[in-house]
């Protein structure tokens, strides 16, 4: 069955958001600018936008349908929803939050989680009773997040959870998320403005921009398309390197994307025989065609160009940002990495060139994925 | 022989009392309306909420006057049965509670215009309807602004004097508040009599707007790091 088949139309104040999508996965993303609508999109699809017409369908059930007059209220469309802010009620309790849409998720059989359960995956158990006021950045994410998850939840939307957070937080909140998906598998809809994060939690997603789905796909394919691209790159290009941990320990950790090609990372969270996900952005990666030697940073890989992207307009300029696209060993995801348009030439770099990979440990961002 | 402040007194907070009981249900509604409505005729809605503010309130007072009498539109000959709003404590009643209508509407607006309507919505998409948000995350977030409108609407009510003295008359010992009583005291001349009742209505207002300072200062936590 269709978890999700979107068709809306909704005006806003900068351009009317048209959004035709449907898929059976489960963790959807949405992946786009700031100001491209994604709010408004999931809004529209919680009933907070009256103004919204089209159709909405979420498992079967009709959330709205113009054409017929349906428009479900709010309260009976069944959505965990998990804003930017969290938006805790100040005048209750992390339980009392916690258990503000119990009712709803007692009355629906389908999806009802253990409120104790769920706060015990996201570590707020013994915080039940403290004032939200008192809380921090991530813990009030993680609040919010248990909120959404003990109503009863058809569908979660999470728009841009992290976004509120500074980025050493980030770090320990997505674990969370992405044990959430593990534990719970509630159908959830991510929105980001950071890729990384939407190829971490969609296993499909569409890119939004002024309003408009521009592309839609896997996550992993669909932000080197030629139309994304541009908007990747303006976000901070990152590559998302998986694997397996096979050492950890000393603040560090050893993962292998395939037989052989191992590197070294950060080591936070990760235990051997675990799945992790490496983002490293392409503008952290030297390129060296000789193997390089004497060098501080730990990690060398050794791939081969297979093309070039161009993340801009073209121009004449020497400082023009190029994507080199290296392919490692057999299997693994290529890699991009940025490089200006003088050093492609310096290097002599064409497809089928030898090249070493050159990045530092700390350039790299690891979560454990599984 | 000087007369006890006690009977005024006790006559005052009766009437303050029941005239906001009665005031406090409309004039919340008539806040909530107006905070997170709209409608046709919205700006005529408060401009005529805020007359009894602005108008003298022996003009006020004579309206009412004119509206229970007789042959009127409240009166006994239309309604079929007499009010017996006249001359009474419960025609003081009514003419305080007019009065202090704009003070609780206005105070119960803000009360609810500072309540974050994202947050109304967040409970709705937990599953609560319209009322059930009221109840669960309106009301107890606009409580102390209600507290607020409630002791003003109080103390409005208790120093009523143009309008009640037109309804219910100045009668000693059944429509005679505070504020009358210190007039009728002034008028023979008795000052000392009048002192004392106007320390104690020090003393009543005092306590009053110091509790709705308390109130709406501790609405507001500080500002917090988002």
């Amino acid at each position: 069955m269709t978890s999700l088949s979107l068709d809306l139309t909704l005006p806003l104040d900068r351009f009317d958001l048209v959004v035709g999508w449907g898929s059976d996965a489960t963790a959807l993303g949405i992946f786009g600018p700031s100001g491209a609508g994604k709010t408004s999109l999931l809004e529209a699809i919680a009933g907070l936008r009256p103004e919204a017409r089209g159709e909405i369908r979420v498992h079967g059930r009709t959330w709205l349908d113009s054409s017929r007059g349906i428009c479900l209220p709010p309260e009976r469309r069944g959505v965990g929803y998990v804003p930017q802010d969290g938006r805790l009620f100040p005048h209750r309790t992390v339980l009392g939050n916690v258990l503000a849409g119990r009712r709803r998720a007692e009355r629906t059989s389908a999806r009802r989680l253990s409120p104790d359960r769920v706060l015990d995956v996201l570590e707020l158990t013994g915080r039940e009773q403290a004032d939200v006021g008192s809380l921090s950045g991530g813990e009030r994410q993680r609040v919010a997040l248990a909120r959404a998850l003990c109503s009863g939840p058809e569908l979660l939307l999470l728009d841009e959870p992290l976004a509120g957070l500074d980025l050493p937080l980030r770090r320990r909140v997505m674990p969370y998320l992405i044990r959430v998906q593990r534990e719970f598998s509630v159908p959830s809809l991510y929105v980001s403005h950071d890729a990384t994060e939407v190829r971490l939690l969609a296993r499909e997603a569409i890119v939004l921009d002024a309003g408009r789905v521009i592309a839609r796909g896997l996550p992993d394919e669909l932000l080197t398309a030629t139309t994304v691209l541009p908007l990747a790159w303006a976000e901070g290009f990152e590559n998302l390197l998986r694997g397996g941990v096979v050492d950890a320990g000393g603040g560090t950790a050893v993962v292998e994307i395939e037989p052989g090609l191992r590197f070294t990372v950060p080591g936070h969270g990760l235990q051997p025989g675990g799945l992790a996900a490496v983002a490293l952005g392409a503008d952290e990666i030297i390129l060296a065609v000789e193997p390089p030697a004497g060098l501080s940073a730990q990690n060398i890989l050794p791939g081969r160009v297979s093309g070039f992207r161009a993340p801009t307009p073209v121009g004449d300029s020497d400082n023009v940002p190029v994507l080199v696209v290296v392919s490692l060993g057999y299997r693994a995801a290529p890699v991009l990495v940025a490089i200006t348009a003088q050093s492609r030439r310096r290097l002599a770099l064409a497809p089928g060139s030898p090249v070493h990979l050159i990045f530092k440990v700390q350039s790299c961002r690891a979560v454990t994925v599984g | 022989m000087i007369a006890s402040p006690l009977g005024p007194l006790l006559l005052s907070l009766k009437v303050a009392l029941w005239a906001t009981l009665l005031i406090l249900p409309p004039g919340i509604l008539l806040g909530l309306l107006v905070a997170r409505r709209d409608f046709p005729g919205k700006s005529l809605v408060e401009t005529v909420l805020t007359l009894p503010l602005v108008l003298p309130p022996t003009a006020v007072g004579y309206l009412l006057l004119r509206l229970l009498s007789r042959d009127a539109l409240l009166g006994p000959e239309v309604l079929g049965f007499d009010l017996d709003l006249l001359l009474t404590w419960k025609g003081a009643v009514l003419a305080s509670a007019i009065m202090s209508l704009p003070l609780v509407s206005r105070t119960a607006r803000v009360a609810f215009e500072e309540v974050d309507p994202r947050l109304e919505a967040m409970a709705r998409t937990l599953g609560l309807g319209p009322f059930r948000t009221f109840t669960a995350v309106t009301l107890p977030l606009a409580r102390r602004g209600l507290l607020a409108a409630a002791v003003l609407g109080f103390s409005r009510a208790l120093g009523e004097f143009g309008a009640t003295i037109i309804v219910a008359g100045n009668i000693p010992g059944r429509t005679q508040t505070l504020a009358l009583a210190i007039f009728s005291d002034m008028q023979v001349g008795r000052d000392p009599e009048a002192l004392r009742l106007v320390a104690i209505t020090v003393v009543l207002a005092f306590a009053a707007v110091w509790t709705v300072e308390l109130l709406l200062r501790r609405r507001r936590p500080g500002p917090r790091a988002t």
